[in-house]
């Protein structure tokens, strides 16, 4: 899965255009980021990698940017 | 992982009892908007709960499964050895509510009663205690009284009030020849003691003018440290790393498939956690019946609610091929494989305030 890929399937979780996310945009800033959209992100990150991200580092992300670097780490370890 | 074959038991009736009143989601339209209550909905899968009014207990729900459970399959309450009360819900911290249901019941004063502080693992549990007490304990038959009333969610903390519903359930299990093996799987992590937690009303933290108080959190939720927490995402992830293995392994242990089973009933979390789940365990979602939409999430009483509300008719009729699953709050899980039917079963019963206390032998 491409980055590009991955930031498409956060768009799909909060409801938006991929358009309107880059790896900069603030989850604080966007309103279907909530704890659904958490739980949803690591229902989409099992599927489709085949990891659970740690909640932890969930919660600790500001960016789009943190989200996907959660998946990089995971795929590096 | 703890494991356990059961032989020389069965469950020989099951029924369910609900409050009457009911609550719906436009109830909380003006609190949090109609939108996100809506989105909830959607996620949750809960379009409607029961309630229970001031002082309604969990005790009162399971007193009334039981007495219907009893006189509908003609049981003698002599013959009942133990009563077990599995709740998080007691109706005092002492003493100990089975005793008072020994009482209620007009049950013989031989009979060993005790409480058991579980969730949403606990029918798993509660069944694996009785199902042990008749086969290692002595005992012939055996009351496993499950439910919860959720007194202690904040009405204004979006991630609790609009999910948990209230429930008391009564099993019971006697000693039986005939009948398959029960194989139990089950497990504890405490390490998921803050995630799902009431912090301060007990020992650990005693209750105090700040403890009532309530604060809002990051989200905008707002609940007192004597009302629940529940870290969701820490819980979906503790249900990914458990659940499939622990689902593997009953099957492994009692040399089954999912093909040989004609129902999955797991505890009613939530729908979308138990869509996901069913597709990551290539479990037919047809196998896997929910009652949440009508009741939420009952914690222990979630898995008879759900044998009550969709399995009612087949359960009655005809041998069925249970996988049971529970977990959550702990963290505690469990598992079980089981045939079931026929037996006696009750239609579900909606228990308004003035029928409490109308029992025999009060």
């Amino acid at each position: 899965m491409t980055r590009k890929e991955f930031i498409a399937e956060i768009a799909l979780l909060m409801e938006v255009d991929v358009g309107a996310l880059t790896e900069e945009t603030r989850l604080k800033d966007m309103e279907g980021w909530d704890s659904m959209a958490a739980v949803g992100f690591i229902a989409m990150v099992d599927e489709k990698l085949g990891y659970i991200p740690p909640p932890k580092m969930i919660a600790e992300s500001k960016t789009v940017g943190d989200l996907v670097k959660i998946a990089v780490a995971m795929l590096e370890g | 992982m703890a494991s356990a074959r059961i032989s020389g038991i069965r469950i020989a009736g099951l029924a369910s009892a609900v409050p009457a009143r009911v609550c719906l989601p436009e109830a909380f339209y003006e609190l949090f908007g109609k939108e996100e209550v809506l989105k909830v909905v959607a996620s949750t899968g809960v379009r409607k709960r029961h309630l229970a009014p001031p002082g309604m207990c969990t005790s009162d729900l399971c007193v009334a499964a039981c007495n219907r459970l009893l006189v509908e399959g003609e049981w003698d309450r002599r013959s009942i050895d133990a009563v077990l009360f599995l709740s998080q819900s007691p109706d005092y911290s002492v003493p100990f509510t089975a005793s008072i249901i020994q009482r209620r019941l007009g049950l013989t004063t031989a009979c060993a009663a005790f409480d058991v502080n579980l969730g949403c693992s606990g029918y798993i549990y509660g069944l694996w205690l009785a199902g042990s007490l008749i086969a290692g304990g002595g005992m012939r038959r055996v009351l496993l009284l499950a439910g919860d009333t959720n007194a202690h969610v904040s009405a204004e903390d979006k991630s609790v009030a609009l999910i948990f519903g209230d429930a008391g359930t009564a099993t019971l299990l006697e000693k039986s020849d005939e009948g398959q093996d029960f194989i139990f799987v089950l497990g504890t992590d405490g390490r998921g003691e803050k995630n799902l937690i009431i912090p301060a009303g007990r020992c650990r933290k005693p209750s105090d003018e700040t403890t009532r108080i309530r604060r809002e959190d990051p989200e905008g939720n707002r609940r007192s440290a004597e009302e629940l927490y529940m870290n969701g995402a820490e819980i979906f992830a503790f249900t990914l790393a458990e659940v499939p293995k622990m689902i593997r392994e009953v099957f492994a242990e009692a040399g089954k498939t999912v093909e040989a089973v004609d129902a999955v009933v797991l505890h009613q979390a939530n729908q979308f956690m138990l869509e996901y789940l069913a597709r990551r365990m290539k479990i037919p979602m047809e196998k896997v019946p929910l009652s949440l939409g009508e009741y939420g999430n009952t914690n222990s009483a979630s898995i008879p609610v759900t044998m009550t509300h969709c399995l009612r008719d087949r359960l009655s009729h005809k041998r069925t091929e249970l996988l049971l699953g529970g977990f959550g709050v702990g963290y505690s899980w469990g598992a079980a494989t089981c045939a079931v039917g026929e037996i006696v079963m009750p239609e579900m019963i909606f228990l308004g305030m003035d029928e409490i206390g109308k029992e025999e032998g009060t």
